[in-house]
């Protein structure tokens, strides 16, 4: 099973197993990773705003037109930003490194 | 009265003061109030509004962000791209832009230098255009923004945005555009000049004063700080609720732009070839500012032999025109030389000696053969007035 890296907030690094098929923002549920989600995956909030690490973040497949809009309200957005619940774990993410932001902002309002 | 200032502000057309209307009496709702039938109709006239201006550069509605004018977007374009960059940890801080701006351009990028970026000004030639290999050596060192008038609101010379473009896209900066005085009169198409950010603004295009806008790219998102807290409006960039009637008259203002520039512009071009000529045959010595072919139709920047420019003006009251941008005029009515014409090579006096003059798309013949009558006499020495 492939594994992934969360960075917390503390600077720890906790590695857990990322099974196939799930995404990033479940991965971390699955752990008790603390990555809100309010919206659940449907692409309606920023709060499963990850950093990706720089040598992972062009492996991804680009963000969607939604999703950008998404980050646009995402709070501390850096430049490899992406949202946890557009990532699936596949074969090619196996060792994916993400960082969690200082904090979020649900766009949900 | 004559007016021959297009380049100061252009009158409203009546069609687009029509369709305006409706919008401050019976149709008034609020935009953002989606809950009921009169925000959602105003609503709906402000994506049609954004549609036209989109298509104006050949932008996605969605890429469209109303503002106040081109001030405001110029502002919102350089500050809000220089600050997310900063605030998303990028070590960039150079900002490129030319000698012959607009002042809402040169002055935000000097700006800027009191938050730590470096504002570098380029030199334009003695036609006002600006060389690429000047532009390609200053990208050298990484570059966070380049600003690149389209058309100079003065001496109204082209600038040659895909080649310029190309090469800021190259470097990998980003690439902001203030189209103000080339909406409307030029062909815009904001893919082929490979621009991030374009400042539009209606008053240059027969729009009401007081409404513009910004074309933000959303493939590659590009990303801005916002200038102002508030509610959510225009996708978070520009809060503050819609001016339903101006956005509208700005809407209808650029789908005429687009339907009626290209016969406008022929028209203008025939009308400033007439208006040079029967100057040049009245007044030896006259010359003409900037690139005599890269050029909007309808601009003449012209240095007198003899006459200050203010004397000429004096000596013509019936006409409306200026000796410069009507922007750098100070608060206390002195008119300094004009920096875009120090800038392409002329001396403070012949700076004074020059005149620009905008035709625009309620100019008639008979205003350009009468405007040079009283240019030509005006012009000579010692006379006291020669315009009724």
């Amino acid at each position: 099973m492939p594994k992934m890296t969360f960075v917390e907030r503390d600077g720890t690094h906790r590695e857990v197993d990322a099974p196939l098929g799930l995404s990033v923002l479940e991965v971390a549920h699955k752990h008790g990773v603390d990555l809100e989600g309010a919206c659940e995956g449907s692409l309606a909030c920023s709060t499963c705003h990850v950093v990706i690490d720089a040598e992972w973040f062009n492996k991804l497949t680009p963000p969607t037109e939604d999703e950008e809009d998404m980050l646009d309200l995402a709070f501390g957005l850096e430049e490899t930003s992406r949202l946890g619940c557009q990532i699936v774990i596949d074969e090619a993410l196996d060792g994916l490194v993400v960082k969690l932001p200082a904090g979020t902002r649900n766009a949900q309002g | 009265m004559i007016y021959l200032d297009n380049h100061a502000t252009t009158p409203c057309d009546p069609r687009v003061i029509e369709a305006m209307l409706p919008w401050f009496t019976t149709r008034f709702g609020n935009a953002g109030s989606v809950e009921h039938a009169l925000g959602r109709e105003a609503a709906e006239a402000v994506e049609t509004a954004r549609g036209h201006v989109a298509r104006l550069i050949g932008a996605a509605a969605t890429e469209i962000v109303f503002t106040s004018g081109a001030t405001e977007s110029n502002n919102l374009a350089i500050k809000g791209a220089a600050r997310f960059a900063q605030s998303v940890g990028d070590g960039r801080r150079r900002i490129v832009t030319l000698a012959t701006e607009h002042h809402a351009v040169l002055d935000c990028v000097t700006d800027l230098a009191g938050e730590g970026f470096e504002p570098v000004i380029l030199p334009v030639g003695r036609d006002g255009l600006l060389a690429p290999d000047v532009l390609a050596e200053a990208l050298r060192l990484p570059t966070l923004l380049v600003s690149i008038m389209a058309v100079n609101n003065e001496i109204g010379v082209i600038q040659d945005l895909p080649l310029l473009g190309a090469l800021v896209k190259e470097a990998g900066a980003a690439f902001h555009v203030d189209a103000a005085q080339a909406a409307g009169r030029v062909p815009l198409d904001v893919s082929a000049a490979r621009a991030d950010l374009v400042s539009l603004s209606a008053h240059k295009m027969y729009g009401p004063k007081g409404i513009g806008a910004l074309y933000v790219r959303r493939r590659p998102r590009m990303r801005l700080l916002p200038l102002l807290s508030g509610g959510g409006q225009e996708r978070g960039l520009r809060p503050g609720t819609l001016p339903v009637p101006m956005i509208v008259a700005m809407g209808e203002a650029a789908r005429l732009a687009l339907a009626e520039g290209g016969a406008d512009a022929e028209r203008l071009g025939r009308q400033a070839d007439r208006l040079l000529a029967l100057l040049r045959a009245a007044v030896p010595g006259l010359t003409l500012n900037g690139h005599a072919e890269r050029r909007v139709a309808g601009n003449l920047n012209l240095t007198f032999p003899q006459r200050a420019a203010v004397d000429i003006l004096q000596a013509s009251p019936g006409l409306c025109l200026s000796t410069s941008s009507a922007c750098t005029t100070s608060a206390d009515g002195g008119v300094g030389p004009s920096h875009v014409l120090t800038a392409i090579g002329l001396s403070p006096a012949e700076a004074r000696r020059s005149l620009r003059i905008g035709l625009g798309r309620f100019t008639s013949g008979q205003d350009v053969e009468a405007a040079a009558t009283h240019l030509a006499a005006a012009s000579q020495p010692q006379v006291a007035s020669a315009a009724e």
